[in-house]
């Protein structure tokens, strides 16, 4: 397969390329879902394909191919060429690399299971019982569960003598459980909506113990018809886990995306409020607050050994003690600006018909000092709020509503009812500005986010999220009511 | 693109390897080029191909899948012998009834070869065109042009043969001043079709009317709603409950409201894939022929759109809506009825309210009423006595769009098709609603 890269290497610079990249991709995936004791999918899916990415004249072209073929390569290598020059008919100038990148190496991610050692029937067999544990409570009028295995194999090479080789696994799965009654539908997801998923192998998902949450999960979700609705107001709102993960994504994850800052996503996901001058200069959250991003620490999703440029994986402050001081960079990005940033190692595609875009890596809120009991004991009113249900934010990252599965009232200390319907809503900097507490590490969870949308034509990004419960003060709840 | 025969040939080819006593094969195949602009220039501009073959084998009561783009006889053989595996290993399901007889081959002309064969250097030139359009004005232009080709086939044991292969493009501008933006978005099966220019003076006059926009107390305000935003509301009650697996597991907004008038007398919509007016595809994933469904008449809740195995548990025929491969059966081509207002007259029939140019992150808060949570974004203005007086800062809306659309006043008498990334298309009129609850305000 390496006579495709270096084919491709050559016949791009032959055809006056300056700079070219080629990915080679092979991706083998088990999914399952079983929806209230039917299987409704289980599927082998396998996808293979090779894309070239080039600069000519400083201007960029890009062509793919699911037939790896020497005479495929040629095809796409031209027309990738041919596309280039076509780019710049509408130019502000050619694109600059900055230092070039010679990484060469092997990577796999550390497994102890292979995933795609243990049998179907298993995989089906924990689906199946979970499903039936949720079934056995009165009250649930659907059932859902799914796992997902992936092995992606990909082999990158680029005109500056890189050579890159890995393999990455993931794991995920998850369960959920509706009740309806009372006019009301509720539901409740474990160990997070959708799935949990991380760059691992069958032990993650055998760690989840999903068989042994169903018939919790699902008494919650019927609980929760008649359970008090959220109420409207201001008050001290505890964040759990898994919710702040999927905040930590919205409202700064993508926010740090420095391509978003320079406008690329303007027409499609948006732009940032973390505009340039505010790098080293901005109050983004409290001291409290410290938010890093890497692409080392497993099992998050964003962990590997080389982004799709080949630059390695790297660990980058961007919230010092609330102050922003970092973005995630590609090469163009860090090169086009006078900041003196490095690429960090943050641009991946999204299979190999797909350009790298800049995209989060694991987005962490480091843990703080506090137990979360001493957290809840220490808030005289409040509410905690846990697991995603809807998310929304604007197009410059600012204001921000959420909605969670499940509620619980604090009252002098102690958490008292659930409830249902609960939403929070705010804007960015003033959220992370009133954080005040962090809790430890005992309860920090790294999570998968496996559905990040971005890019055109879409990309689906896999990200991680650490986070353990925090407290904010003077947060605006309750706006479904 | 593979074209018919070899796409028929090729289907043939890997239902001949398959030994379970049911197999259909769904091909998808695409052929995209896409040019997006930033900043006034191109930055991104790609071209890809792909072919899928999606495999489902029956064995009894049980149905396992495999998908591949490898199209080498081994890689053929080994999707379909895994996709028997898969079913052997399955419980029956007694809810399966089978995968769905042959059913008269339907045809639909969405071909256009120009738009199958644009080049690069034509993308290029409409992107550069907007850019320069945007620019007179000092406005930022960020966009994309897509143009390409989608062809799909099933082939089946049963004797489902069908082939249908489509052409797409489409534009999409934003313009974005320091305090304003705008947008515009173009689509269909025909690129000529597509006034690029006009669609460039849209976004541009959206982003120079909207500068200086002032803040406005959240609340419940009368709108307009340009076409662009009703295409999200037809999306969400698309997305989030017009498929029948939602309304059988009793998570559909649907639910409980079958049959009743749960909207305004004014709301009229269906879905038709086989109508040129939107974006066709013929038939769906199972190749059974994409039925016009009427889901809303004249604001009376009707029916959901079915696959075969929602369709089977309800004891009637599938009405053709497994858009994918898997995943639950999903109206993609919908259509409502248009009025006799003009944009102008829905404004003008407006003593306060806002007049809206779309949504932005809209996100299922709740599912019974299909309450939406969103912002508003690139151009949101103030209506005074049936003018529009001013631009406002974008806001916040938490709205059940069931509730919504029963309070449908007025509806335009021109009707906008909006071609979504996905293959999604809805053809829509601008809308005139009595209330739409305002729940914050942006920076």
């Amino acid at each position: 397969m390496d006579d495709f890269l270096s084919r491709a290497l050559d016949l791009a610079s032959v055809q006056g390329a300056s700079y070219c990249d080629v990915r080679l991709v092979e991706t083998n995936q088990e999914r399952f879902v079983v929806r209230s004791g039917a299987v409704d999918t289980l599927s082998n899916d396998e996808s293979l394909g090779i894309g070239v990415r080039v600069l000519v004249n400083g201007f960029w072209g890009f062509a793919s191919t699911n037939i790896v073929s020497a005479a495929e390569v040629d095809r796409i290598t031209g027309l990738a060429v041919e596309i280039a020059k076509a780019s710049a008919q509408s130019n502000n100038g050619p694109v600059s690399l900055g230092p070039p990148v010679t990484s060469r190496g092997v990577y796999t991610t550390p497994i102890q299971v292979d995933p795609f050692s243990i049998s179907s029937e298993d995989k089906l067999g924990l689906l199946l019982e979970s499903d039936r544990r949720m079934g056995s409570v009165k009250g649930i009028s659907a059932r859902t569960g799914n796992l997902i295995f992936i092995k992606e194999h990909k082999t990158f090479a680029n005109s500056e003598d890189a050579h890159v080789e890995q393999t990455i696994y993931e794991a995920g799965g998850g369960i959920m459980a509706t009740a309806r009654g009372n006019g009301e539908v509720q539901r409740r997801s474990y160990p997070q909506s959708m799935r949990q998923q991380g760059c691992a192998g069958w032990e993650f998902v055998d760690a989840m113990d999903l068989v042994g949450n169903a018939e919790r999960i699902a008494t919650e979700a019927v609980a929760l018809l008649s359970a008090d609705h959220c109420p409207s107001g201001v008050t001290t709102l505890i964040v759990g886990a898994s919710q702040l993960g999927l905040q930590i994504h919205e409202s700064c994850g993508h926010a740090i995306e420095l391509d978003r800052v320079l406008g690329s996503e303007a027409a499609y996901a948006g732009t940032s409020f973390l505009t340039t001058d505010k790098l080293n200069n901005f109050q983004y959250g409290s001291e409290q607050v410290n938010i890093t991003a890497d692409s080392v620490r497993l099992p998050g999703l964003g962990s590997y050994g080389w982004d799709d440029e080949g630059v390695p994986a790297q660990s980058t402050p961007v919230v010092e003690n609330g102050r922003f001081t970092g973005y995630l960079t590609s090469r163009e990005t860090a090169a086009g600006l006078d900041l003196g940033l490095k690429p960090n190692g943050s641009m991946r595609a999204a299979s190999w018909n797909r350009i790298p875009l800049i995209r989060m890596t694991n987005v962490s809120l480091e843990p703080g000092n506090w137990e979360l009991e001493d957290l809840i004991a220490d808030t005289e009113d409040g509410i905690m709020m846990e697991m995603n249900r809807s998310w929304s934010i604007d197009d410059r990252r600012f204001n921000f509503q959420f909605g969670t599965e499940i509620g619980y009232e604090i009252k002098k200390g102690k958490l008292g009812k659930i409830l249902r319907n609960c939403t929070y809503t705010g804007i960015t900097p003033e959220f992370w500005n009133s954080c005040d507490a962090v809790c430890n590490d005992k309860l920090w969870t790294m999570w998968g986010i496996p559905n990040c949308g971005k890019g055109q034509p879409g990309q689906i990004g896999h990200t991680g999220h650490g986070a353990a419960p925090a407290r904010f003060r003077n947060i605006q709840v309750g706006v479904m009511k | 693109m593979l074209g018919r025969e070899a796409a028929l040939v090729l289907l043939d080819k890997a239902l001949g390897y398959s030994k379970a006593q049911e197999t259909d094969i769904y091909l998808n195949a695409q052929d995209l080029g896409l040019s997006r602009f930033a900043g006034g220039a191109i930055h991104q501009n790609v071209a890809h191909g792909n072919v899928v073959l999606n495999v489902r084998s029956v064995v009894g009561k049980r149905l396992g899948r495999a998908t591949t783009n490898d199209l080498s006889d081994s890689g053929i053989k080994k999707a379909v012998e895994s996709a028997h595996q898969n079913a052997l290993l399955m419980p029956e399901d007694s809810n399966f009834i089978g995968l769905p007889p042959p059913s008269d081959a339907v045809t639909v002309e969405s071909w256009d070869e120009a738009t199958a064969f644009c080049s690069p250097e034509t993308r290029a030139k409409i992107a550069h065109g907007v850019c320069l359009q945007g620019k007179e004005h000092d406005l930022n232009v960020s966009g994309a042009c897509r143009t390409g080709v989608q062809e799909i086939a099933v082939v089946s044991s049963h004797g489902t043969r069908a082939y249908h292969a489509g052409t797409f493009a489409g534009l999409i501008i934003n313009t974005m001043s320091d305090d304003s933006a705008g947008w515009a978005k173009g689509g269909g099966w025909r690129l000529a079709d597509m006034d690029t220019e006009a669609l460039g003076r849209e976004a541009v006059g959206k982003a120079v009317d909207g500068r200086k926009p002032m803040a406005i107390e959240p609340g419940r305000y009368p709108v307009v709603l340009d076409t662009y935003a009703v295409d999200d509301i037809l999306e969400a009650l698309s997305l989030y409950g017009m498929g029948a697996q939602a309304v059988q597991e009793g998570r559909s907004w649907m639910n409980d409201i079958i049959g009743d008038r749960a909207m305004s007398p004014n709301v009229t919509i269906w879905d038709d894939g086989s109508a040129t007016q939107g974006w066709p595809v013929p038939f769906d994933a199972e190749g059974m022929p994409r039925r016009r469904v009427d889901v809303i008449t004249a604001g009376v809740i009707n029916t959901p759109v079915h696959n075969s195995y929602t369709a089977g548990k309800d004891g009637i025929v599938s009405t053709g809506h497994q858009a994918y491969f898997t995943g639950a059966p999903i109206a993609s081509n919908l259509f409502m009825q248009e009025g006799d207002s003009s944009l102008q007259g829905l404004i003008r029939s407006t003593e306060r309210g806002i007049y809206i140019t779309r949504f932005f992150y809209t996100r299922l808060a709740h599912s019974k009423g299909c309450v939406m949570t969103g912002m508003t974004r690139d151009g949101t203005f103030m209506i005074e006595n049936g003018q529009i007086t001013h631009p406002v800062k974008d806001l916040r809306f938490t709205q059940s769009y069931v509730d919504a659309l029963a309070g449908v006043e007025l509806v335009g008498r021109e009707s906008k098709l909006v071609l979504n990334e996905v293959g999604f298309a809805t053809r829509v009129p601008a809308l005139k609603l009595s209330s739409f609850n305002f729940t914050g305000v942006t920076v």
